[in-house]
Parts: structure tokens; C-alpha cells; sequence
């Protein structure tokens, strides 16, 4: 048998080469356009019970990117957003942090970790020297203990002590008014459910001194039936009830507490309840709880906070978390950052945000600020009100007094031995 | 002499000899591993790589740990993640409360996980089988619970926080991330070096016998209590250095370092790798944290993953996978022979 054909060069292996050799030639400029992007990295808690952390941050993030980068990106450069999940898990949240700077070329990070995680990160931030923004992490150690002080971390998110000084103060304010002189409290048993509770306490008793505890109920985190700390309150015939319980806790809780009526025999203070993810899950949203805001769209009553909540709804089909308007924020710093230093560069962009006041649909008076001491976030609306069972939820929010949480705060700092 | 006995007497030097051999071999082993570990720096800069392989040296010495309980002793403990929290909140606390040396902070936490192995340890080792595995657990919730609760001295649920202090000594800076990975990399090694040691002693055979059959070696007068108590607090020690380690990482220690979890995977990690042989749990590391990168860099479903692969492990091969290669082996080689 003879051969028809010569075999020679096949068509497969020319286009290859062909191939080949154009990905040499353009590869310099690939790798130019490439460089002209910015990567940001973004450890979160993607999976597991709070899960809704990481979805509701990261959904805040890509919905203010895509504006940052339809204006023309991080000082000219284009966001490229790399979120991947922590579980949780302090340790994996320091390897994830790691793996995006070191492995996917982040130059920024922002640190959708709660607790432990976020000082995990914190410490990878040390370490590598990247400019990092913690946007859920709400311990108020995380920036007021000056070891924790690194100048290239901020913290974009409330605090536990904002939120107890406003609180102790409206409670105050309506403990005066009702004479409600007998409280209860119930909270997690874990650091932020005992700290918040303790600073609220402590504030409630500051502006009313005649206030007593007469009952305390520390249920576990993510503890699945409350009717012992139920009944226990009920016994102890409170006039008031103070509670720090979140998210799945909090509605389990007021499920739970309905059946016993409890709604109707105290007064209710549960901070944490003015927040999307409670209001709209709970079956029989009770009227008249007293809440601190998380996130409310109609709180601070302005028509751009009005605007952003609509946004995400229309875009996620579900309403914006806590979380949600931290991360937005801390997208919004950058982009003001770099057009100030008309850089993208860490360090530069860490200069600018020291004492940087931006406009923000979450702010108080319309702008935010990032303290430049403790490179943490004030400013931002902060207020309570009560619960009714349908939209807008919580109708009127009285709106807390910055120059009041300033005060008592720089005392706090001063007794925990932090200034 | 009876041609039996000469032939007795001419057969002990070379099993000697041999014994020798294989303990210079091991040894020779470890040598080159670690040669060619410290020197990957100087091949590559990537320092995922040498996260990855600081990350294993943790994970690695105390899931091995776990294997001289279970796998040559019989003994599945569901709190060993206990020691390796221990450890790395032992070490932190010592350096940042105290100050002193890192070789002496060392040393410390082997000694306090010492002394806490041997209490713990003279209470479970009396048990068997499942009562041994849950009072080990209730042993581990009991320090995971005491870690959160003590929050003035613990950090909580914060962890401990503010950094670990990491002072030069002999030169050695383990701020510097290639300097750490080294000393990863040779804590590993002696770990390794001297978990084969234990293993291959008359000790380790010891505890072979005491797991396929306790009672026939408490009739050889062997103290089967002491020698599982001895096994308990060397297994320990050892988890303990993984927790060292991995808090010199991640430059801090959190409670879930203590949490049943942590146990979970180590369990995990020898279901991967194989109880059967010596390295099985490190081939287990590698294999979980390779996984666990590769997966959670794409999806954050991986934990659907990671079932399938337990599945295929637990279904379909029924062993770990280095157990797997080595009956493989042995069987081309039966095969082999029988030709």
C-alpha cells in the first residue's frame, strides 16, 4: 500500500502554532491590559447558618463596583472583585486572605469576616501590609484597642458601643416616661450578646439610675427552643425587656414568645431587630418592639437611602441587610480615596482615608466619616423606634445624638484602659 | 551447636543489620525531605506554595499524632483537636503575657500539654471503644467551653487577639515568612522522625499488640493502662506542635483551634490518607487541604464536594488511599511471586 498524501505540518497542529505564537506576541499586552485592572480580595462567610452575611455583603459590593467601574473604575483602573467563602473559620479566613494576595494578586482587601475571622484577617493585614477595610466585624476592640492599631486597616462598620449609648439612652428616655423600673435581659452567651448587653445596661442605669435587673437569660447561639428563657422572663413579671438576639435567634425567639402572649406584658427593647432579615422572616411581627436600626430604607428618611434599598431589592430580589450598607460604604470610601489620592495604591489610598468624610446615603446628616485616630467608621445613622407587622416596619426612628456618642465613648475608651 | 541453632546465630546479626539500615533509612529519608522542602525557596517565590506546605506541616503532625492512637493503638479519639488548641493557645499566651524566648515557649506548652495529656489521659484510657471516643469529646468541649468562658485571659470567642509576638532567636526571624516555613518544615520532620520512632520501637510494636488484642498482652504482663496513657500524652505532644504551628501562622489562637470540629478533621484526614501505614495521614493532608483550596476557590457549595469524595473513599475504595497503593502493591507482588 502506497501513501496518497505526504504527511507534513496537520491543520490542527498549524492553528496551534498559529495560536501559539499570537498569544507570544500579544501576551505583553494582555498582561498591560490586565495590570490596568485592580483586584480586590474579599474573604467572607459564604456557607453555613450565617451564610446571609457573606451573600447580602457581596451583593452590596458587586452593586457599587459596577457603578465605581461604569465611572471609570479605582483611579482609572477597572474593579475585579474575588470573594471566596471562610466558612467561618478564623483559620481559613487568615489562608483565604493570604491566597488573595498572594495567589490572585489582590491589592486590597475587604473583610467581610464577623468575630474571630476578622481578627484573623486583621492580622494577615499586619503581616502582608495590604490596605484592608473590616466591613462586618462590629467588636469595638477591633479598632479602639490600640494594639489592634496597624495603619493600613479600617474598620467600615456600626459598633456595639455606638449602639448600647444610643439604646441606653432611648430606653432611658421612655423607662422615665412609662416608670418602667423592673428589667429583664436575655442575649447569647457568647462575647458580642454579654458585651452589647453589659454597655446597654450600663447606659440604661447612667441616664435612669432607678432601673433595676431583676433577671438575665443567656440562651446559646443558635439555640433551637426558648421556651425555658420564655417562662423564666415571664415568672420574673419584668416591666421591660432587653435583648441583643439576631437573625434567626431573634425570630425563633419572637415565634416562640408569641404563643406565651409575652409581647404584650413588657415593654420590648431588642436591638437587632429593625433589620430585613428579622422584620420579614418573623410570622407575627408583634407592634410596638423597640429596635435599633441595622438597615431600614426608610432610615435616615432621605430619597438617595430610599434609592439604594430600592436598587438592591429590584436587582437581588430580596431587601438589603446590615451588612449590606457597611460593605456599599466601604466601596464608596475607596472610590472617593482614589479619586482624592488619584491612585489605586494602598498606601496612598490608606492616607487619604484617615479622617475622610464622604457622602453616603447611610450617613447621619448625609456624610460618613472615617475617624482618623482609630480609622473606624462614625457619622452614620444610628436611631430607634417601635415595629409595626407591615411595611415600612419601623415607621419613625428617633435618631441618636453623635455629640452624646462621642462623649460617652471617649469615657468608655478611658475606662477600658484603651486611651 | 545444632545446625538449627548456627543457623539461628548466623540470622540475628543480619536482621540487625537490617534493623539498622531501616532506622538510618528513615532517617536518611527525612534528611533529604527536609533538604528538598527548605530549599523549594529558593526555586520558587510563590508563597501560596509555602503557605500550603506550613498549612500541612500543622495539619500533618497532628493528624499523625491522631494515627499512633488510632491506627496503632486502637484508640479513636473524638477530642484530639483538643491538644492541638491547646498548643497554639498555650504557645500565644506564653508569648504574649510573658515574653520569654520562643524555644523556651516552646517547650512550655509541651510541658503544660504534658501535664493536662496525663490527667486527661488517666481518665480516658480506661475506657474502650465508644465510651473512650465520647468522654475524649467531653473532654474537648469542656476546654472549648472554658476557652470561651474565660474571656479576660482567653480573648472568647474573639480569640486571642493583637498578634503573637515572635522575637529573633539563633537567628532565626519568624516574622519572615521564609524563615517560619523552614522552621514549619523541620518541626515536621522531627515530629515525623520521632512519631516513626515510637512506631517502629518495641513500644510501638506494644501498642500493636494491645490494639488487635489488649487482653492477650495483658496476660504477657504488659500494663496495658500505662502504655496507653504513654501513647495518649506523646500523641499530644505532638498535636500540640501542629498547633504551634498553626498559630505562629495564622498569628493567633481562636477557640474553634479546640472546637470537635477541628477533631473532625483529623479523623477525616486519616479516612483520606489511610490509618494502615505511617504516611497515610500526611498523604491525607495534602489531599484535604489540596480539596479544600482547590474547591472553595470555585464554588462555596464545597461541602456537597467534599461528601462526594468521602463517599467515594468510604464506598468505593473502603480505605484510605496510600492503604489502597499498598495492598495494590502487595498484590502485583503476590501476583508476581505466584507466576
Amino acid at each position: 500500500m502506497t501513501r496518497t498524501r505526504t504527511p507534513g505540518i496537520s491543520r490542527r497542529s498549524t492553528l496551534a502554532l498559529m495560536g501559539a505564537g499570537a498569544m507570544t506576541f500579544t501576551a505583553p499586552w494582555v498582561a498591560r491590559a490586565q495590570a490596568k485592572t485592580i483586584k480586590i480580595g474579599m474573604p467572607t462567610i459564604l456557607s453555613g447558618r450565617v451564610a446571609q452575611l457573606g451573600t447580602s455583603s457581596r451583593n452590596a459590593v458587586m452593586l457599587e463596583v459596577e457603578k465605581v467601574n461604569a465611572a471609570g473604575g479605582l483611579a482609572g483602573r477597572q474593579i475585579e472583585m474575588v470573594v471566596r467563602d471562610s466558612k467561618g473559620q478564623p483559620q481559613e479566613a487568615a489562608r483565604v486572605a493570604r491566597e488573595l494576595v498572594n495567589t490572585d494578586g489582590c491589592e486590597l482587601l475587604l473583610d467581610g469576616e464577623a468575630s474571630s475571622g476578622s481578627f484573623a484577617v486583621h492580622e494577615v493585614a499586619r503581616d502582608l501590609g495590604v490596605l484592608c477595610i473590616h466591613t462586618c466585624s462590629e467588636a469595638s476592640s477591633l479598632t479602639a484597642d490600640p494594639k489592634q492599631h496597624i495603619p493600613n486597616a479600617f474598620r467600615c462598620v456600626r459598633q456595639g458601643i455606638h449602639d448600647s449609648i444610643v439604646g441606653g439612652s432611648y430606653a432611658a428616655a421612655i423607662s422615665k416616661a412609662k416608670g418602667l423600673k423592673k428589667w429583664a435581659t436575655c442575649s447569647p452567651d457568647y462575647a458580642y450578646g454579654r458585651d452589647t448587653t453589659g454597655e446597654f445596661t450600663l447606659y440604661l442605669k447612667r441616664f435612669a439610675p432607678d432601673v433595676e435587673i431583676i433577671s438575665e437569660s443567656w440562651p446559646k447561639l443558635f439555640q433551637p427552643d426558648y421556651t425555658e428563657v420564655v417562662t423564666k422572663i415571664l415568672q420574673a413579671k419584668p416591666q421591660a425587656l432587653y435583648s441583643c438576639l439576631w437573625g434567626g435567634d431573634l425570630t425563633s425567639y419572637i415565634d416562640q414568645a408569641n404563643i406565651y402572649a409575652m409581647f404584650g406584658q413588657m415593654e420590648v427593647f431588642a436591638v437587632n431587630m429593625a433589620d430585613y432579615t428579622a422584620l420579614t422572616v418573623v410570622k407575627n411581627l408583634p407592634k410596638g418592639i423597640h429596635s435599633g436600626n441595622r438597615y431600614i430604607k426608610t432610615f435616615p428618611t432621605t430619597p438617595e437611602n430610599a434609592a439604594w434599598g430600592d436598587a438592591y431589592k429590584a436587582k437581588y430580589n430580596e431587601y438589603p441587610t446590615n451588612w449590606s450598607w457597611q460593605n456599599a460604604t466601604a466601596v464608596m470610601f475607596l472610590a472617593e480615596a482614589a479619586k482624592k489620592a488619584n491612585s489605586a495604591d494602598g498606601k496612598k489610598l490608606a492616607e487619604v482615608l484617615k479622617g475622610l468624610t464622604i457622602k453616603c446615603p447611610f450617613g447621619a446628616d448625609g456624610t460618613v466619616t472615617m475617624r482618623g485616630d482609630d480609622h473606624t467608621l462614625v457619622g452614620y445613622a444610628i436611631g430607634w423606634g417601635t415595629t409595626i407587622p407591615q411595611e415600612p416596619y419601623v415607621p419613625e426612628v428617633k435618631a441618636g445624638d453623635w455629640k452624646t456618642i462621642f462623649e460617652l465613648e471617649a469615657e468608655w475608651k478611658k475606662s477600658k484602659g484603651y486611651t | 551447636m545444632t545446625e538449627l541453632e548456627a543457623g539461628r546465630a548466623q540470622a540475628l546479626p543480619s536482621v540487625r543489620s537490617g534493623a539498622a539500615l531501616r532506622r538510618y533509612r528513615d532517617l536518611l529519608i527525612a534528611v533529604i525531605a527536609f533538604a528538598v522542602l527548605a530549599s523549594l525557596p529558593l526555586f520558587t517565590g510563590s508563597k501560596a506554595l509555602l503557605d500550603f506546605i506550613i498549612r500541612c506541616s500543622a495539619y500533618g503532625l497532628f493528624a499523625t499524632s491522631l494515627n499512633l492512637l488510632v491506627g496503632y493503638t486502637g484508640l479513636t479519639s473524638f477530642g484530639h483537636g483538643m491538644f492541638f488548641g491547646l498548643g497554639a493557645y498555650s504557645f500565644g499566651l506564653i508569648m504574649q503575657k510573658l515574653g520569654v524566648p520562643i524555644p523556651v515557649a516552646f517547650v512550655a506548652t509541651l510541658a503544660i500539654t504534658a501535664v493536662i495529656a496525663a490527667i486527661i489521659g488517666a481518665i480516658c484510657v480506661r475506657l474502650k471503644e465508644i465510651y473512650f471516643a465520647f468522654v475524649t469529646l467531653a473532654f474537648q468541649m469542656l476546654i472549648h467551653s472554658t476557652i470561651l468562658s474565660w474571656a479576660s485571659f482567653t480573648g472568647g470567642d474573639q480569640g486571642l487577639r493583637g498578634g503573637i509576638p515572635r522575637p529573633v532567636f539563633l537567628g532565626i526571624d519568624l516574622a519572615n515568612h521564609v524563615h517560619l516555613y523552614v522552621t514549619s518544615c523541620a518541626l515536621l520532620i522531627l515530629g515525623l522522625l520521632a512519631m516513626r520512632q515510637i512506631a517502629q520501637s518495641p513500644f510501638g510494636y506494644t501498642l500493636r499488640m494491645i490494639r488487635d488484642n489488649a487482653a492477650r498482652a495483658s496476660f504477657l504482663g504488659i500494663d496495658v493502662w500505662r502504655a496507653k496513657l504513654t501513647v495518649f500524652v506523646l500523641a499530644a505532644l505532638f498535636a500540640a506542635m501542629g498547633g504551634m504551628v498553626m498559630a505562629l501562622f495564622v498569628s493567633g489562637a481562636y477557640p474553634e483551634f479546640a472546637y470537635w470540629t477541628i477533631s473532625g478533621e483529623a479523623i477525616f484526614i486519616n479516612m483520606l490518607g489511610g490509618v494502615s501505614t505511617f504516611l497515610g495521614p500526611i498523604v491525607g493532608t495534602v489531599l484535604l487541604l489540596l480539596l479544600n483550596d482547590t474547591v472553595t476557590r470555585f464554588t462555596e457549595y464545597h461541602g456537597i464536594v467534599l461528601g462526594v469524595v468521602i463517599l467515594f473513599f468510604a464506598l468505593g475504595l473502603r480505605k484510605g488511599l496510600l492503604d489502597f497503593v499498598a495492598e495494590w502493591f502487595a498484590h502485583r507482588r503476590d501476583a508476581g511471586e505466584g507466576r
